[in-house]
C-alpha cells in the first residue's frame, strides 16, 4: 500500500508519495491560505499526474496519508485564533496575564532581552474579562479541599457563550493530580453548548506548573475551532476523492497522531513542520546506519538544529511562541536568525559588523533579487563570492543583480574600511561561527562531543555553509540530502513518521523507591498506550514503548531526563542511570552520590511503527553531466580568502561512484553545495552527498580542481 | 572623602587603579590585535560562556530563590578583575565581584596562592559581597602560569547561620549578630573541593543540605566556564582572546562616551527614605544620590545621606553594584552589559560611615534592601539626566520610579509534615510593577527593568515544595502610579498554612511601607508595601461550605499589619497572610492620558472607576464608558484648581517651537531669550527659570497628604513620626502637572535638574 506525505508550509505545499514498490514521487505546489486543503488537493493532482494517474487512483491506493500542517503555527504566530474563554480556580485568574512576570522578554534574542525599554507583553490570547473563576480547589497531594461548584460553572459557561466565545479552556490548579473537576466542568460546558470547543488543561499537559499548562490549554482553545474545521474539511475532501485509508497528523513530538486526536489537541501540532524534517533525518540515519546525528536546516530566515542521539531525537518539554511559554512535548529544535536572508549590517553602537538576526525574508528579500531589498544579506555575500550562479538561481527563475548586492555590501564595509568582498568573506565566517556556536551549545553543554555525531545539512542554504561550520566544530564530514527529496524534506519526514504518543504522570518519589508503585504507574500508562494503539490500528507487535523518568536531588528545582535501563527495575539501576546522566551534563564529581534522589515525573513514549515499503534511493545515473567552471572565493580555516577556478556541476548529473574534489560547486534547482579546496564529496545510493573535509581516497572519477590538496 | 585605609577591613575595600607590583608578575597581559570578524565570533562565544555558566547554576541549584527569583549572576573579569561581561540575571550581585578578584590578588598572592585549579569563596560585604547571604565564588583561568582572566558568580545562599534564620536580621545591633563574614578562602584547590573548608562553611547553617547543593551549583558553574575559556584560548590563542576582551571593554567605553556626548553637563538628584532602623524605631532616614556629569565622566555621590544606623545599611561595594545595574540597563543595553568599559568613566563617591557606605562592624544583613533603593535612585537620577539629552532616542530610556524599589522580604519557616526544616520567602515582589517610561506605560507585574530574565514561580511549584496554600495571587488595580503613562501594577498574595499546624513569618524590609518613592515628572506615586496577617478568618468555614475565599469575601477577625521588621509572627489555622508590594510610579500628568487608554485600563481592570475620575479626570457614564463631555469638564475643573496653587505672580511667556527644539526634564523647552536662555513650558511658553536655575522656583506648588497620591497608600504617620507631604508642581500658564515629590514638609523643593552647560 502507498504512503502519502504532505507538508504544508506558509508558501509551499510539499508532497511525497511512496508507492508500494518503494518508488518515490515528490513535488511542490503553492500553499493556498486560508483554505489550505485546496493546495493539498492540488498537490495530490500534481503528484498523480507525474505518475500518469488520477488523484482518485493515488488516494485510493493510499493506506495512510501523513500530514504536517502549519495552520496552527501560523495562527499562533500571527495571533489569529478563536475568541477564547477560560474557567479557572477562584483566586487565580491572574495566572495567565501575569505570565510569571517573564512574558516581556521570553524567547527574545540577547540584544532584545537587554533592552528593557522596548519590552512589551504579547497581544492577549484571552481577554482578561473572559477569564472567569469558580469555587474549587485541590491541593498538591491531589486531595479535594473545595469541591467543584457546578452552578458557577454553568453560569460561567453561559456568560462566556453570550460573550461570543467559540472555545473554552478549563484551567484548574492541580488538575494533573485530580482531573475530575476539569472533566466535569467540560461535561457541563458541552451540555450547555455542544458545539463549543472545550479543552482541559490536564489533557493539554500532565505537567506541574500552572502558567505553562494553562497557556497550552488556552492556546489549544485558541487554535481549536479553526484546526478542527480544517481537518474535518480536509478529511471529507480526501474521502470524496477516494481515500479509504487513515489520515494521520504530524505533531511537534516528531510522530503522527490520528486525525481526531489532532483536532482535539491542535496545540500539539505547533512547530510540527521542522520536527518532520528531523524525522526525515532519522529515516536517512537508519538508511545510512547512523545513530547519532546533528540535523541542521538552513533556510531563508533561520538556522535550526536538532540532535538525534542513540537513534532518537532529543526532546524538550516546553516551547515558546510569541513570548508565550507553554508545555509541549516536542523535538528539541533550536534556532538562530542565520539564514540566506539574514541581514549584514554595521552596528554603530559597537562599531562592528554584524549578521542577523533580522532577515530580509522573502519580501523584500536579498538585494540581488531586485525585489526592493536595500540591505545586503548572506545570499548577497554568496553571490558576489561566486557560490551562487547569477544566471541560474532557482533554475533561472530569478536573474540576480550582482552589482546591486556588491554595492550594498560595500556600504556596510565603508565605516570599517572593508571592501564588498571583505564584508562578504566576513559574513560567511560570522554566520558559520554562529551556527557552530549553536551546535556547540546543544552538544557540548549537554556533555556530548559534536565530533562523535554525523552532521546532516538540509534546507536551501545548508549546502553552501556546511563545510564552514563542520570545520568550526572540528568535525570531519557532513551529509547533504540531494536529489528529489531534499526539497520536500519535511513532507518526506511526514511520510516516514511513526505514530507517537507521549504519556506523562507527575509524581514525587524519593529513594528508596517504591518499585511496586512505580511499576504500577508505568503499567497504567502503557495500558493506555496499547488501547490508543489499538484504536489507531497499530498491531501489538509494532508498538514500541519507552520509559523515561525525570529525576533530581530532593532539594533541586530542575530535573534531568533519564531513560530507564532495560530489564527489571531496581533502586540501584535507577540511581546509577541518573548519576551517569547528571555527571555527563554537569561534569565529573558534580553528582552528590551520598544524597537521596527524587523522581518527579514518569513518562511513556509509545511509538507505533507503521508498515511501509522502504523508499528507494533517488539518484539515477545521468550520462549528461554538465560541467562548467567559474571563479569563486574560498576561505581557509585561518579565515584567509583566495580566488580559485572552481568546477561547477549540475546536481542532476551526479551519481554514486563519483568523487568530487574541491574546490567545486554542485548546483541543484533549490540547493547549492560548496565543496572547498581540500575537501571532497561522494554521492551515495541513499540520495545524499557525503562531504569529507579531509583528503579523499581514490578512485577519483572527476575533477581535480586547481589548488586542491591535502588538508589537515 | 576622608583619608582612610580602604583595605576592606573597617572601610570598604577600594582597589588601587593599577595592580600592585607583586601582583603584576602574576597577570597575563599579552594581547594581539583581533580582526573584526574574529572579534564578533569571540564576543558571542564569551557571552555564551557566561550564559552557560548561569544556566548550569539554575539547573543544579536547590533553592527556589535562586532558580525562580534568579538570585545569582555570573561574570567574566579580566586578569586584574575588571569587568568584561556581567550576566543578565540579578546584576548588582556580581557588580561586587570585581573588587573580590582584586582583593584576592592583592592579599592572597603569593600565599596561600592564586593557583591554577583554585576557586575562592567570600561573603565579606566590605570586600565585595552585597550582604553575607550572597556568596561569591571566583575562579582564575590560567595561561602559562599566569592569571589570564577570572570567571565567577554570586549566589544567595539560603542560610549561613547567625541569629536570624535566612540571614535577614532586622534587630541586629551590629555584624556580630548576623551570619559570619568570610574573607576570600581557597575553597577549591587543584580542582578539588576542600572538604575541611566545606564542612566549616556548612556547619554554621541551619540548612546545610541546601547550602551544600548550592555551593556545588556555584562551583559547577565556574567549572563549566573555566573549561569553556580554556577551549577558547586553545582555539584562538590567549593573546587573541585577550585582545577581544579588551576590545569589548574599549568598545563599551567608546559607546558610553558617545552617549555622554549627547548629554549636557549638569547635576541630577533624587532622594528616597529608609524607614525604621530597628523594630521599635519610628524614624525615617535619607538615602540621597546625586549624579554629576562633567569632563566626559559621571560621578555618583551619596552626599547628604544619613549616617549608618540600625540594620538598614549597606557597604560601598553594594552601593556601587546597585548603581552599575542601572548604568547597564539605561546606557549599556546595546553593549551586552559590558559595564567595565563604562566604569572607566564613572566615579563613585560615598562618605564613609553613612547608610550607603557603612563601616565595619555595622549591621549589613539587610544591605540588599538598601541597595535596591540605590538602584531605584540611580534609575531616577539617570532618567532625569537622560531626559535632558537633545537625542530623542536617548530620552526614551528615562523611566519613572520602579516598582518595589526595596525588596520586601516576607519569609516563612517551620517544620514540614515529614519533620524537615524549611524556609522560603515570597518571590512575587521580583515581579514588580515595571516603571512607566516618559513615552509609554509600564508593565503590570513585569519586573524590574534591570532584571530582564525575571520569572516568578508557579503557585503549583511553591505548593509542591512548601506547606502553604495560595488562596489568591491577584493583580492589585491602581497599585501602579497614575500618569500620562501608567506605572505597572503589582500583585497581592493571600496564603494559608497547609498540611502543618502553622508557619512562622519574618519580615525584613527597609522602606516604602509608609512612603512611596517619588515618581517622574508629573506622574503619581504607587502604593506601598504591606505585610498583613488576617487573624481569625472564616477560611475554614468557607472551605467547608464549598467556597474559596478571596480578599473580597474573606471575613477577618482582626487585621494585624506586620511591621517592616519583625520575626516569628505565627500563622495558625484560620490565619491568612497577605503580601502587597509597591507598584511602579507613573510618568507625566494623568490629565494628559488619552481617554481611550483610560477606557482600556478600566476594561482590563488595571484601574478602578473611582480612580479614573479622581486621578485621570475621566467621568464615566451610566454604562461605565467614559463620558467625553463631562470628562473635558472635569479635567477643566482640576486644571482650574491647580491654578489656585501658590506660585509666581506674573509669569512671563516666550515663543516656543513645535518640533525639533531641545526639551528637558518635565517638558521644559530651552528657549533663547534676551541674550540668555530660559526654561519654558513646551506647551504654553511660560517661563520657569534661567537655564541653570531651579525650574521649580517658577512653578505653581501645592502640598497634599502622601496618602492622596494613591488610594492604596495609608497615612504614613501610622508607621512613622516625621511629617511628609506629596509636593506637586504645575505650570503657571497651562496648569500641566510637571512633577511630584515625596518630601519632608520642613524641607524646600528638591533641586533635582541642574544643567551646567549646554551642548
Amino acid at each position: 500500500m502507498a504512503y502519502l506525505g504532505v507538508d504544508i508550509g506558509g508558501t509551499f505545499t510539499d508532497i511525497v508519495l511512496v508507492s508500494d514498490d518503494g518508488a518515490i514521487t515528490a513535488t511542490k505546489t503553492p500553499s493556498t491560505p486560508p483554505e489550505f486543503e485546496r493546495g493539498f488537493l492540488a498537490g495530490v493532482e500534481k503528484v498523480a499526474a507525474l505518475r500518469g494517474e488520477t488523484a482518485e487512483e493515488v488516494l485510493g491506493s493510499c493506506d495512510v496519508v501523513l500530514h504536517g500542517t502549519t495552520v496552527a503555527t501560523n495562527a499562533v504566530v500571527q495571533m489569529r485564533g478563536s475568541r477564547v474563554g477560560v474557567i479557572t480556580t477562584r483566586g487565580h485568574r491572574a495566572s495567565l496575564p501575569v505570565m510569571r512576570s517573564s512574558g516581556r522578554a521570553k524567547g527574545l534574542t540577547v540584544h532584545e532581552v537587554l533592552h528593557a525599554s522596548r519590552h512589551y507583553l504579547p497581544p492577549a490570547m484571552v481577554e482578561p474579562s473572559r477569564i472567569l473563576e469558580v469555587d474549587e480547589r485541590v491541593d498538591s497531594a491531589g486531595d479535594v479541599i473545595v469541591g467543584l461548584n457546578e452552578d458557577q460553572v454553568r453560569a460561567a459557561v453561559r456568560t462566556l457563550v453570550d460573550d461570543g466565545v467559540e472555545a473554552i479552556a478549563i484551567c484548574f490548579l492541580w488538575s494533573v493530580k485530580a482531573p475530575e473537576h476539569e472533566q466535569r466542568a467540560r461535561e457541563i460546558a458541552l451540555e450547555i453548548a455542544p458545539d463549543l470547543f472545550a479543552t482541559c488543561s490536564h489533557e493539554a499537559s500532565a505537567r506541574i506548573g500552572e502558567y505553562e499548562r494553562f497557556t497550552a490549554a488556552s492556546m489549544n482553545a485558541f487554535l481549536g475551532p479553526e484546526t478542527r474545521g480544517y481537518i474535518t474539511r480536509l478529511k471529507q475532501g480526501l474521502q470524496a476523492k477516494g481515500l479509504d485509508g487513515r489520515l494521520l497528523i504530524m505533531q511537534a513530538s516528531g510522530g503522527v497522531a490520528a486525525d481526531d486526536r489532532a483536532a482535539r489537541l491542535p496545540v500539539l501540532t505547533i512547530g510540527s513542520g521542522p520536527s518532520a524534517g528531523v524525522t526525515a533525518s532519522l529515516t536517512l540515519a537508519e538508511l545510512r546506519g547512523e545513530t547519532d546525528v546533528i540535523a541542521t536546516d538552513m533556510g531563508g530566515t533561520s538556522f535550526d538544529v536538532a540532535l538525534i542521539s542513540r537513534g532518537a531525537p532529543l526532546r524538550s518539554p516546553t516551547s515558546i511562541v510569541n513570548q508565550y511559554e507553554f508545555f509541549l512535548p516536542r523535538t528539541d529544535i533550536r534556532s538562530i536568525g542565520a539564514g540566506g536572508g539574514s541581514i549584514v549590517w554595521y552596528d554603530e553602537g559597537t562599531q562592528t559588523m554584524k549578521v542577523g538576526p533580522a532577515s530580509a525574508g522573502a519580501d523584500p528579500g536579498p538585494v540581488c533579487y531586485g525585489g526592493g531589498g536595500t540591505r545586503p544579506t548572506v545570499t548577497d555575500a554568496n553571490v558576489i563570492l561566486g557560490y551562487l550562479n547569477p544566471d541560474n538561481f532557482l533554475g533561472g527563475e530569478i536573474p540576480l543583480d550582482v552589482e546591486a548586492g556588491r554595492r550594498a555590501l560595500a556600504a556596510v564595509g565603508e565605516p570599517l574600511g572593508m571592501s564588498a568582498l571583505e564584508v562578504a568573506v566576513s559574513t560567511r565566517r560570522i554566520v558559520e561561527a554562529q551556527m557552530a556556536d549553536l551546535i556547540r551549545q546543544m552538544t557540548v553543554e549537554r556533555g556530548m562531543d559534536p565530533r562523535e555525531f554525523a552532521l546532516y545539512a538540509y534546507g536551501g542554504a545548508g549546502g553552501l555553509h556546511v563545510a564552514g561550520y563542520l570545520r568550526e566544530l572540528g568535525c570531519d564530514h557532513g551529509v547533504i540530502p540531494l536529489g528529489t527529496l531534499s526539497t520536500t524534506w519535511s513532507a518526506y519526514g511526514c511520510a516516514t513518521s511513526d505514530v507517537l504518543q507521549v504519556y506523562e504522570r507527575a509524581v514525587r518519589m524519593n529513594t528508596p523507591i517504591d518499585l511496586g508503585a512505580l511499576e504500577g504507574i508505568f503499567s497504567e500508562m502503557e495500558d493506555l498506550a496499547r488501547l490508543d494503539a489499538t484504536a489507531d490500528n497499530i498491531d501489538a507487535d509494532r508498538l514500541v514503548l519507552e520509559r523515561t523518568l525525570e529525576m533530581k536531588y530532593p532539594l533541586q528545582i530542575h530535573q534531568v531526563e533519564v531513560t530507564l535501563p532495560a530489564g527489571e527495575l531496581t533502586d540501584g539501576a535507577i540511581v546509577a542511570a541518573f548519576t551517569k546522566r547528571y555527571e555527563q551534563l554537569y561534569g565529573r564529581g558534580s553528582a552528590n552520590v551520598a544524597a537521596a534522589v527524587t523522581i518527579v515525573a514518569c513518562r511513556v513514549l509509545g511509538r507505533g511503527q507503521l508498515r511501509r515499503p522502504e523508499p528507494r534511493g533517488a539518484f539515477e545515473a545521468n550520462p549528461n553531466l554538465v560541467e562548467t567552471t567559474r571563479s569563486a572565493i574560498w576561505i581557509d580555516e585561518k579565515g584567509k580568502a583566495s580566488e580559485q577556478q572552481t568546477r561547477v556541476l549540475q546536481a542532476d548529473g551526479i551519481a554514486p561512484g563519483m568523487t568530487i574534489l574541491g574546490p567545486a560547486i554542485i548546483e541543484g534547482d533549490t540547493t547549492t553545495v560548496a565543496i572547498p579546496p581540500g575537501c571532497s564529496a561522494t554521492p551515495t545510493p541513499h540520495g545524499d552527498l557525503h562531504l569529507s573535509l579531509g583528503a579523499s581516497d581514490p578512485p577519483v572519477l572527476i575533477g581535480v580542481g586547481a589548488g586542491a590538496g591535502a588538508d589537515d | 572623602m576622608t583619608e582612610t585605609t580602604n583595605d576592606g577591613r573597617i572601610h570598604s575595600y577600594i582597589p588601587p587603579a593599577d595592580p600592585p607590583e607583586h601582583v603584576r608578575e602574576l597577570l597575563h597581559t599579552e594581547t594581539a590585535t583581533v580582526d573584526p570578524t574574529t572579534h564578533e565570533v569571540l564576543r558571542h562565544a564569551l557571552w555564551n560562556t557566561l550564559m552557560e555558566h548561569g544556566t548550569t547554576i539554575t539547573r543544579t541549584s536547590g533553592s527556589a530563590v535562586v532558580v525562580y527569583s534568579h538570585d545569582f549572576n555570573p561574570v567574566i573579569l579580566d586578569e586584574w578583575g575588571d569587568f568584561v561581561f556581567i550576566g543578565p540575571w540579578l546584576q548588582y550581585l556580581v557588580a561586587a565581584s570585581s573588587p573580590v578578584a582584586k582583593w584576592t590578588l592583592e592579599n592572597r598572592h603569593p600565599r596561600p596562592g592564586v593557583e591554577p585549579g583554585s576557586m575562592w569563596l567570600t561573603n565579606d560585604p566590605w570586600i565585595g559581597a552585597t550582604h553575607q547571604a550572597d556568596v561569591s565564588i571566583l575562579a582564575p583561568v590560567f595561561v602559562d602560569g599566569k592569571v589570564f582572566c577570572w570567571v565567577g558568580n554570586s549566589l544567595h545562599q539560603a542560610d549561613l547561620g547567625g541569629t536570624a534564620p535566612g540571614g535577614f536580621n532586622p534587630v541586629a545591633p551590629d555584624v556580630f549578630s548576623e551570619s559570619g563574614v568570610i574573607p576570600p578562602i581557597r575553597i577549591v584547590e587543584n580542582g578539588e573541593l576542600r572538604v575541611d573548608l566545606e564542612e566549616e562553611f556548612l556547619r554554621r547553617s541551619r540548612m546545610p543540605d541546601v547550602v551544600a547543593v548550592d555551593l556545588r551549583a556555584q562551583i559547577a558553574g565556574c567549572r563549566v566556564a573555566v573549561e569553556r575559556m580554556e577551549e577558547l584560548i586553545e582555539r584562538y590563542g590567549a593573546a587573541v582572546v585577550k585582545g577581544s576582551m579588551r576590545k569589548v571593554q574599549d568598545d563599551a567605553e567608546s559607546a558610553f562616551v558617545r552617549r555622554l556626548e549627547q548629554i549636557p553637563d549638569g547635576e541630577w538628584r533624587e532622594e528616597a527614605f529608609l524607614e525604621v532602623a530597628t523594630p521599635d524605631d519610628r524614624k525615617v532616614y535619607r538615602n540621597a544620590l546625586t549624579v554629576r556629569k562633567a569632563n566626559g565622566r559621571l560621578e555618583f555621590n551619596n552626599e547628604t545621606t544619613d549616617p549608618q544606623i540600625g540594620s538598614i545599611n549597606c557597604t560601598l561595594p553594594a552601593y556601587v553594584g546597585g548603581i552599575a545595574a542601572m548604568i547597564n540597563t539605561q546606557l549599556m543595553f546595546d553593549q551586552m552589559f559590558a559595564v567595565g568599559g563604562a566604569l572607566r568613566r564613572v566615579d563613585f563617591v560615598a562618605e564613609p560611615g553613612t547608610i550607603t557606605s557603612a563601616l565595619y562592624p555595622s549591621s549589613v544583613s539587610l544591605a540588599v534592601l538598601t541597595l535596591d533603593q540605590c538602584i531605584a535612585l540611580a534609575g531616577l537620577c539617570l532618567s532625569k539626566m537622560l531626559s535632558c539629552s537633545p537625542d530623542a532616542e536617548l530620552r526614551k530610556e528615562a523611566q519613572s520610579a520602579m516598582g518595589c524599589s526595596t525588596f520586601p522580604v516576607a519569609a516563612y519557616s517551620g517544620v514540614d509534615a515529614n519533620g524537615n526544616v524549611f524556609a522560603n520567602l515570597f518571590s512575587e515582589p521580583m515581579g514588580a510593577g515595571m516603571a512607566a517610561w516618559g513615552w509609554r506605560d509600564g508593565i503590570d507585574a513585569g519586573g524590574w527593568s534591570w532584571d530582564p530574565l525575571v520569572a516568578i514561580p508557579n503557585v503549583e511549584e511553591i505548593e509542591s515544595i512548601y506547606p502553604i496554600m495560595y488562596l489568591w495571587r491577584s493583580f492589585l488595580p491602581d497599585s501602579g502610579g497614575a500618569g500620562e503613562f501608567r506605572g505597572g501594577n503589582s500583585l497581592e498574595v493571600g496564603a494559608i498554612a497547609h498540611g502543618v499546624d502553622g508557619v512562622d513569618h519574618h519580615a525584613a524590609s527597609a522602606a516604602h511601607h509608609a512612603l512611596p518613592l517619588s515618581p517622574l515628572f508629573g506622574g503619581y506615586t504607587s502604593d506601598v508595601n504591606r505585610f498583613a496577617m488576617l487573624r481569625g478568618t472564616d477560611v475554614e468555614a468557607q472551605f467547608a461550605g464549598g467556597k474559596v475565599p478571596t480578599g473580597d469575601t474573606l471575613e477577618v477577625g482582626e487585621l494585624q499589619i506586620i511591621p517592616a521588621k519583625a520575626s516569628g509572627i505565627h500563622q495558625g489555622p484560620g490565619d491568612v497572610f497577605t503580601l502587597r508590594y509597591a507598584g511602579a510610579g507613573g510618568s507625566g500628568d494623568p490629565l494628559r492620558r488619552d481617554v481611550e487608554a483610560v477606557r482600556l485600563d478600566l476594561a482590563r481592570e488595571r484601574i478602578t472607576p473611582g480612580e479614573a475620575t479622581r486621578q485621570y479626570g475621566v467621568v464615566l457614564g451610566d454604562g461605565g464608558e467614559p463620558d467625553l463631555e463631562k470628562t473635558a469638564e472635569r479635567r477643566g475643573e482640576i486644571l482650574a484648581e491647580r491654578r489656585s496653587w501658590s506660585g509666581p505672580d506674573a509669569p512671563r511667556r516666550v515663543a516656543v517651537s513645535d518640533d525639533g527644539a531641545w526639551t528637558i526634564g518635565p517638558g521644559l523647552q530651552v528657549v533663547a531669550d534676551d541674550g540668555g536662555r530660559v526654561l519654558a513650558c513646551e506647551e504654553c511658553g511660560t517661563v520657569f527659570s534661567a537655564i541653570d536655575g531651579n525650574w521649580k522656583d517658577g512653578a505653581l506648588v501645592t502640598e497634599i497628604g502622601v496618602e492622596n497620591g494613591n488610594r492604596l497608600t495609608a497615612d504614613p504617620r501610622i508607621l512613622i513620626d516625621d511629617d511628609f507631604v506629596l509636593r506637586q508642581f504645575a505650570c503657571p500658564g497651562c496648569a500641566r502637572l510637571m512633577d511630584s515629590e515625596v518630601r519632608r514638609q520642613s524641607e524646600p523643593p528638591l533641586w533635582d535638574v541642574r544643567i551646567k552647560e549646554t551642548i
